[in-house]
């Protein structure tokens, strides 16, 4: 990543200050935790909570590689499922989560909450296959989505985004003081959160009011989105959840008004193309790469020189390689004109020559 | 395969027709002209086992596939139409002979097959081939049994006609496509010989002279074919693959035959044993048919060209195809058939059944290879069910033909017929 970079970039005073933007959020790449630890089917609305919070970050950019998916239970494939293989977040079946690319990393019985902290502080078996671990390290931006049930951090991360949709979600984070932590609760202590719309086909609940709101709000979020947290606080307030969402910053280092959504919710690379060379100074180290910008321009022209469009417009049949030998032609057809003219007569004869 | 995302009509009935027809698909001729093109021989992979003349004849229609397969298919229907026409008045004249002969007793004068009955025969017989959905599915499939089917319809005509250096040349091209047409070779002499009016005695020197004569010039235009194929390639290679292949059956994938399931569970220590078993079985039936239908040759074609897609090593729909073209040729002996009715049921029941236990097996994986097997069973039961009843029916209207039509036993009450 950046140790790459430096490779082939020279940084000139004028670039210098682009530069220091270019990396100004601090983090490389991101990493999503999300938990659904309420079993049975009348706990269906967390887990279509949980998989419309996966489905949302994936399509803002986080790979299933990066993603820690836990469902405590199989809602798609439940035998009181009447659509099996789907889990519907909208009613109206509007919206199927489940999809055909979900990967759940924990679950059923493996949801625990010693699972869940061995997750987050590293400590698994040496056995534990990469998909189910957080290999996030101090440049990784952590969002953490708790939903169902009811701790202190010590995975590498450089920010964590602490999401609880539960009953008294606020107790949870009050009790953190891990540093560059941000949290969002559903309600507070002693208020419990409500769910949103139930389905009559399907029988069940389908979403939980806050995580309803924050979807919403989520779908209008796109990769070159420039909101900020301050703008994910006001999602759901009082009059839509009925409980109270509450939010800490105080653990956190940057303005919560400076922080894009996508900082965590997507995997936003930053790509700058330039025509000119960089020098980067120190700390980053550079190697002394020349590449002059007349050879990139003659280079791009004879590649598109070097296109056979001709040749793709007019597409030529296959050109066969293989023909028979000639003495087999020979002889095929004159046995086949001997057998003609003996059947038939040599009358016939006059007819060819 | 995913049968949620099939959009395509063309895709579903490429896997349903891929059931029934495993071999000689055109896919399997152009990955042979890729390999020939490539330089290396066509019968390397284990793939291809199509004759040299196949390779010949595909190098210049590759492109024109469909075509020709439908071409193949008309020139069949064409050339069973001409046959059974010329066949019609042969049988005319038999009869007319034998009535001014009076060999027939009077009661039995409504089996005499009038030409108002028999008008329409050759066109029901061509149309009973082209309208067969077995022959759509070979055709659909692009299988190379189309191409042979031609070939034997082909020499049907030319033995009907009684041009014996043509049906002798095209009998050679049917046995270089694939063995089994050998068997055919005895209802041809029989029937070359009727036509020329020699008797078929063992001590008649014409018998022997003409036997001799067909006899080379068949064994011929076999070794010139074969001696083509050497000079196409430039190996022998394609003998054992050709040849081998059919007659030493490596490639179990099932298809409507009987030989997979049956080898596949064979022990190796007996598989040569039973090989010739099986294959014996194919030629076995020529020689005691032949003694018994010395007189009616055609019908004897009809019943080797069951019996060879029934047994054969490696069949396929468009096999059954063709015999089932010549059903309505035998329209008069319906009054004589027992089975019909079981008969048609079982083959549409099969045929509906064979995709059915496929996919199961395959691809859902619920069921096993006994199921699929069993389907097979009953269509080859079913098959031979119906070549015996066609047999039992014939030959009791020829019986009634010669001793009446209301049999009695030695003291006046009534008798039936029983096939021993």
């Amino acid at each position: 990543m950046v140790p790459n970079l430096t490779n082939y970039l020279f940084l000139s005073e004028i670039m210098q200050a682009k530069a220091g933007q270019f990396f100004s959020s601090g983090h490389t790449n991101n990493w999503a935790v999300l938990v659904c630890t309420s079993r049975f089917w009348f706990n269906y609305r967390h887990v279509a909570n949980t998989l419309s919070v996966y489905r949302s970050v994936k399509r803002l950019g986080i790979p299933d590689s990066h993603i820690v998916l836990m469902l405590a239970d199989d809602m798609a494939c439940n035998h009181r499922n009447p659509k099996p293989a789907t889990v519907f977040s909208h009613k109206n079946m509007e919206l199927n989560v489940y999809g055909d690319d979900v990967e759940v990393d924990y679950r059923g019985y493996e949801v625990t909450v010693e699972n869940f902290l061995r997750v987050l502080t590293g400590r698994l078996p040496p056995s534990t296959p990469r998909s189910k671990r957080l290999l996030s390290d101090d440049h990784s931006n952590i969002l953490i989505y708790l939903t169902g049930t009811h701790t202190q951090m010590e995975c590498g991360y450089n920010e964590l985004l602490f999401i609880i949709d539960t009953c008294q979600g606020a107790s949870m984070y009050e009790r953190f003081y891990s540093p560059n932590l941000m949290a969002l609760a559903s309600s507070q202590v002693g208020e419990d959160s409500l769910s949103h719309q139930p389905d009559l086909a399907i029988g069940v609940h389908l979403m939980d009011r806050y995580t309803f709101y924050l979807l919403e709000f989520l779908e209008d979020i796109h990769p070159a989105s420039t909101a900020n947290m301050n703008d994910l606080f006001k999602v759901c307030p009082k009059s839509q959840c009925v409980s109270t969402p509450g939010h800490r910053t105080d653990l956190f280092l940057r303005d919560s008004g400076n922080v894009l959504i996508t900082d965590f919710f997507g995997s936003v690379r930053k790509v700058e193309i330039t025509m000119e060379t960089i020098n980067l100074t120190a700390p980053m180290v550079h190697l002394a790469v020349e590449r002059p910008v007349s050879e990139l321009k003659t280079e791009s022209q004879s590649y598109v020189d070097q296109l056979p469009v001709a040749e793709i417009i007019h597409q030529k049949p296959k050109q066969r390689d293989w023909h028979p030998p000639d003495g087999f032609i020979l002889g095929l057809w004159t046995l086949i004109l001997l057998v003609f003219f003996k059947t038939y007569g040599a009358k016939h004869l006059k007819h060819i020559f | 395969m995913v049968e949620n995302n099939v959009d395509t009509t063309g895709y579903t009935l490429f896997w349903f027709h891929r059931l029934m027809i495993f071999y000689g698909l055109l896919f399997v001729v152009v990955e042979g002209l890729a390999l020939l093109d490539l330089g290396v021989s066509p019968y390397a992979g284990d793939v291809f086992h199509e004759t040299p003349l196949i390779i010949y004849f595909f190098h210049f229609v590759i492109d024109y596939a469909e075509i020709v397969f439908m071409m193949a298919d008309a020139l069949t229907a064409v050339a069973l139409y001409l046959a059974v026409k010329d066949y019609n008045k042969t049988v005319f004249r038999k009869q007319k002979y034998a009535l001014e002969a009076e060999r027939y007793p009077l009661d039995c004068l409504e089996l005499i097959r009038t030409p108002k009955e028999m008008y329409y025969i050759p066109l029901k017989v061509a149309m009973f081939y082209l309208l067969n959905p077995f022959t759509i599915l070979s055709c659909v499939a692009k299988s190379t049994c189309g191409l042979n089917n031609a070939v034997i319809a082909l020499f049907i005509l030319c033995t009907v006609k009684g041009s014996s250096l043509m049906s002798a040349i095209f009998l050679a091209l049917a046995t270089y496509q694939s063995i089994y047409p050998l068997t055919l070779f005895a209802p041809a002499l029989l029937y070359l010989l009727q036509r020329l009016y020699i008797p078929v005695n063992w001590q008649r020197s014409s018998f022997w002279l003409f036997t001799t004569q067909y006899t080379f010039m068949y064994l011929g235009s076999l070794c010139v074919m074969v001696c083509l194929s050497f000079f196409l390639l430039s190996s022998w290679d394609f003998l054992s693959s050709v040849y081998g292949f059919i007659l030493s059956v490596p490639d179990l994938t099932p298809n409507i035959g009987l030989f997979w399931y049956f080898f596949a569970e064979m022990f190796e220590h007996f598989r040569l044993f039973f090989i010739c078993v099986f294959q014996i079985n194919v030629f076995f039936y020529t020689i005691p048919l032949s003694i018994k239908l010395k007189e009616h040759p055609i019908f004897l074609i009809f019943m080797q060209i069951a019996i060879i897609s029934i047994f054969k090593s490696y069949p396929t729909v468009g096999d059954i195809a063709l015999y089932m073209a010549f059903l309505p040729a035998w329209n008069h002996l319906y009054r004589f058939l027992r089975n019909i009715f079981l008969v048609s049921v079982v083959l549409l029941a099969c045929s509906a059944l064979f995709p059915v236990l496929w996919h199961l097996w395959i691809y859902a994986g619920s069921a096993n290879s006994n199921f699929y097997y069993a389907i097979t069973l009953l269509f080859n039961v079913a098959q031979i069910l119906l070549v015996s009843d066609y047999f039992y029916a014939y030959l009791r209207r020829e019986h009634h033909l010669t001793h009446g039509l209301y049999l009695k036993r030695k003291d006046g009450s009534e008798a039936t017929l029983v096939l021993k």
